[in-house]
């Protein structure tokens, strides 16, 4: 049956030629059959063809029967609908070339920067229910993100209910070396059982089970995706490989997938915790190295598993007075909020300005297929007459626009398609997910809504308007009195105004962009970051057991740099202001004044120097003393603050000379000499106001550190002006000096700082863009409307004229109606954008979201570009010869 | 000509059905049997006919092949498929059924009523 029926509808459709021949063919045989019947009665041939002929009537009719019976009439209504749209659109190239262009851009750069958010937002991650996942920090009464003791983290995993487990996070960033060069990575240290916790599945191999954290199990470690591709050229046998991390023995047991973002993208291998064989496993006041991650059991609400962990802290608290004084909470962040937190809201404002370009695009559409109809009223009331249906007008004008945008959608698809490449220059490279950027099903599925939905916005307006007026007034009235009338005028000033308001709200958010842009870029970092060169490096495990041994190495590399004509200074530091992800701070007390409670002991970022370092970053010495080679391990410990610290906490006299008891070992706090008063630098980004800073000497640098500086530290140099050939003369150094050191790249310090600012520059060019798009299709819609208007008002206006009225009154009136249209469009405008404001809160920079000034010049120039658009319509006004307009009817 | 029956409604296809279980004719000759086997009591519009065979062809009922007819003019031969034949039969059955009710219906007497 269906076959059959299949059958029929394919004969009727692809073979429409043979077919129209063969139903001829059958037909005439039945005339001459019937004739040969009747010439056997008597009649002679020719009369009896002639009566069989009669006798059958008219074929044209049995034949459209034939071929409704045939089957699939709703396909060829269709067909025939688009046929009829394809010759009308043909029969207006101009109105096609406008909407083809401007749909396919809109809807181009709204798939465009959909495929962005669905790469980056919207892709699942590695681990099943991501919802159910939390990021478990120790909250400080001066910062919500701080890390947990391994017995503390032990505690915890061993006391909750609710969650499935509570795995322990540590960062570990060896030096890896094989057979190649080594090479410094970034890491954690995890539990092992975390992973069937997080349900990831290995790439390849086996991820970590409980049995690896087991003390003294054998080594072994799991690389991501990006270390796999990059180091092993995805070599599918690199499972069983021995690697050398810190120099330690351990086994490639298997490959992460790509989507593994624990805590983020950039980890690139995984070791299990092992937490028994930490020496610090039963030390309270050791060191505060981990985070925890955690699923939900599935009945249990965040709320729920806070109360629990809190009720824990407090237990420990009372269980061990002093130890965790300073901890004042638990805090919660969901695991993939984590990951895209900061770019989420600048991803969703570019997306949500691209979808307002389209849908002004859309409304300028609508209008101009409205004046079209308006137009075409009386073709249509033609129609009526001879038959057609309303339902058949209304379908023909939607397929016309479905038509249109199918079109247009194609054309963006390709414009998506071929510009993906651009499009992956434009944006930022530290966009997390991005690198696994395609165009997959979810994209074309949602260019396919988009289309629908574009079709349905430019198309409903007419067909509404025609179902509202009465066909047969067109038909009656003569000439273009009478088209559409009032409710189409009416809904063509909704539709312009509409268009205002929404290109009013995306010029608001640029202009916000733009200032919060302007004001950030010509902020201070506190810093100078011109012919500043960078490295980050990490020493093998062996050879460097003590601060002097670092001091040596880098004693080494000064002295092979300083004889270099081009270098002017170098130095080291453990963290370079603006890297990625690098937090380290430690609390300090004046013993003159201890804090009125524990929790309240201030904290500060902690740096480890050489002397070089501030004339190479360029960072000023306010007051007191520079370190000199002389700070070392046999004089009294000395320190250089910020003018932060020294505003904060010695108000009352000058801090040089002061001391000061800094928490910077596993021991008591030790006292240290201030001599010197540095100025404040932006260290974790440019929006975050510098904050305390204590900067120490690495030959004064307590024994504790070692291990974390040899992990990673970095390397400046500044220039005499040229980087060319420095990246190379800079690695050799360091080869030089070791050839175990594993270095990262070459980095300026200038491009760190553009990459600060790289995400607001993406955003800011793309709704900048999509606002200049949007704010010419208003023009371009107030323009139409305008001159449509006084097309349609010719005759009136040249009545006006003959009857005295200077071109002055007939220009004020002009401009009085664009100046309602305008009026309505920025004030609705207005009123939506301050509504919208909250959404681009986060993004802003030393300007407020309702900052009157933006929206007070965006509005000005709006208003100008609406009164250049009525100006330049109303020219043709100007250029009616009353004469002409009242003879051309 | 007294004699001639209106068409009912969903007869034709029946009765098309019928006149080609006898053998593969063409559209000519499917109205010529129809006559033939009611006694020229039925009548079936010229025109009518081939809608309704196009439908039966797009129903898998019917099939087609051109051949010639007897006197040796090119004409579609309709046949009738295996799934026609049971169509029929139901057809057939079900007409049968409806007849006899509406005949003995229609023998009512008022007394039995």
């Amino acid at each position: 049956m269906i076959a059959a029926y299949l059958r029929s509808m394919t004969r009727r459709f692809l073979r429409r030629g043979q077919n129209g021949r063969e139903m001829d063919e059958e037909l005439e045989s039945h005339v001459q059959l019937r004739a040969d019947a009747l010439e056997r009665g008597g009649l002679d041939r020719a009369e009896a063809v002639r009566l069989a002929r009669i006798e059958f009537g008219g074929q044209v009719r049995f034949k459209e029967e034939c071929r409704e019976a045939m089957g699939g009439n709703a396909i060829h209504q269709a067909i025939q609908d688009v046929r009829f749209s394809l010759r009308s659109l043909r029969k207006s190239p101009g109105f096609s070339l406008v909407a083809v262009t401007t749909l396919a851009l809109g809807i181009g750069a709204t798939v465009a920067t959909f495929s962005v958010v669905n790469t980056v937002l919207l892709r699942p991650f590695a681990f099943s229910h991501p919802e159910k996942l939390l990021w478990i920090y120790s909250q400080r009464s001066d910062n919500p993100r701080t890390n947990f003791s391994l017995p503390e983290y032990c505690d915890y995993r061993d006391q909750t209910t609710s969650f499935e487990g509570l795995a322990g996070v540590a960062s570990f960033n060896p030096s890896f070396a094989d057979s190649g060069r080594p090479e410094r990575v970034q890491g954690v240290r995890m539990s092992a059982s975390a992973f069937a916790m997080l349900a990831v599945r290995p790439l390849l191999g086996r991820t970590l089970i409980a049995e690896d954290d087991r003390n003294g199990a054998r080594g072994v470690v799991l690389i991501s995706y990006g270390l796999w591709s990059r180091r092993y050229a995805r070599d599918p046998d690199v499972v069983g490989r021995a690697v050398n991390l810190n120099g330690e023995t351990r086994e490639i047991v298997g490959v992460l997938p790509a989507s593994f973002a624990l805590p983020n993208l950039d980890t690139e291998i995984v070791v299990p915790l092992q937490p028994d064989g930490d020496p610090r496993r039963n030390v309270r006041n050791s060191v505060n190295f981990l985070r925890m991650v955690g699923r939900l059991k599935p009945n249990v609400t965040a709320q729920q598993a806070h109360a629990e962990l809190e009720a824990i802290r407090q237990n420990l608290q009372r269980q061990y007075p002093g130890i965790y004084t300073g901890k004042v909470g638990i805090t919660f962040v969901p695991l993939t909020e984590e990951i895209v937190a900061n770019i989420k809201s600048v991803l969703l404002t570019i997306f949500y300005a691209a979808g307002a370009v389209l849908l002004v695009g859309c409304v300028n559409l609508a209008g101009i297929s409205l004046s079209r109809a308006a137009a075409r009223q009386r073709e249509l009331a033609v129609r009526t007459a001879l038959g057609a249906t309303r339902g058949q007008l209304t379908r023909l004008l939607l397929t016309e626009s479905f038509v249109l945008a199918l079109v247009s959608g194609s054309l963006g698809m390709l414009l998506e398609v071929w510009g993906q490449s651009a499009l992956l220059r434009l944006v930022p490279a530290d966009l997390p997910r991005i690198e696994s950027f395609s165009i997959d099903w979810t994209v074309l599925l949602f260019a396919g809504a988009l289309v629908f939905v574009a079709a349905l916005a430019c198309g409903l307006a007419p067909a509404w308007l025609l179902s509202r007026s009465d066909l047969r007034d067109a038909l009656v009235s003569s000439g273009r009195g009478s088209t559409g009338g009032g409710l189409q005028s009416r809904l063509r000033t909704w539709l312009v105004s509409g268009q205002i308001a929404l290109a009013l709200v995306l010029l608001v958010n640029a202009g916000l962009l733009l200032r919060s842009f302007v004001r950030l870029s010509s902020e201070l970092p506190g810093f100078d970051s011109i012919d500043a060169q960078t490295i980050r490096f990490s020493l093998p495990q062996t050879g460097y057991p003590d601060v002097a041994t670092i001091v040596h190495f880098y004693d080494q590399l000064h002295s092979r740099v300083s004889a270099i004509s081009g270098i002017k200074s170098d130095a080291l530091i453990s963290i370079l202001p603006l890297a990625p992800k690098s937090i380290s701070f430690i609390h300090f007390t004046r013993p003159d004044r201890p804090p009125a409670r524990p929790e309240d002991t201030p904290s500060t970022n902690y740096r480890i120097v050489t002397p070089e370092y501030f004339r190479t970053m360029g960072i000023p010495l306010l007051d007191g003393r520079n370190f000199t080679e002389s700070d070392d391990a046999e004089r009294p410990p000395v320190a250089i603050i910020s003018t932060i610290v020294a505003k904060n906490h010695f108000p009352d006299r000058s801090p040089i000379g002061q001391r000061i008891l800094v928490d910077d070992t596993d021991g008591d706090p030790r006292q240290v000499e201030i001599v010197g008063i540095a100025g404040p630098v932006k260290q974790t980004n440019l929006e975050t106001p510098a904050k305390a800073d204590i900067y120490l000497p690495l030959r004064q640098m307590p024994k504790d550190g070692v291990p974390w500086l040899r992990n990673s530290a970095y390397w400046v140099i500044k220039t005499s002006g040229g980087a060319a050939g420095v990246e190379q003369l800079l690695r050799d150094t360091i080869q030089n000096v070791d050839p175990n050191v594993a270095v990262g790249a070459v980095r300026p310090m200038s491009e760190t700082v553009a990459a600060a600012l790289a995400a607001r520059r993406f955003s800011l060019l793309l709704v900048g863009s999509f606002a200049a798009a949007a704010l010419f299709l208003a023009a371009a819609g107030l323009y139409a409307v305008i001159s449509y208007g006084i097309q349609q008002r010719n005759r009136e206006i040249g009545v006006r004229l003959a009857l005295g009225a200077t071109r002055a009154t007939i220009l004020g009136m002009i401009f009085k109606e664009g100046a309602v249209l305008v009026a309505g469009g920025i004030i609705a405008g207005f009123a939506i954008a301050l509504v919208l404001a909250r959404l681009v809160a986060s993004q802003m920079y030393g300007v407020n979201e309702h900052d009157p000034f933006s929206f007070a010049v965006v509005g000005l120039i709006l208003s100008i570009i609406s009164f250049l658009a009525c100006g330049i319509a109303a020219r043709r006004a100007m250029n009616i010869d009353p004469i002409v307009s009242l003879r051309c009817e | 000509m007294s004699e001639e029956a209106e068409l009912l409604p969903g007869t034709l296809d029946l009765l098309i059905l019928k006149a080609v279980s006898l053998g593969p004719l063409h559209g000519y000759a499917v109205l010529s049997r129809i006559e033939q086997i009611s006694g020229k009591r039925l009548f079936v519009e010229q025109g009518a006919l081939y809608p309704a065979l196009f439908r039966l062809v797009r129903q898998g009922l019917l099939k087609t092949e051109w051949g010639k007819s007897e006197n040796n003019r090119r004409a579609k031969f309709y046949e009738l498929t295996a799934k026609g034949r049971k169509r029929l039969q139901a057809e057939t059955d079900w007409w049968k059924r409806a007849a006899a009710a509406v005949t003995s219906a229609l023998a009512a007497r008022p007394q039995r009523a």
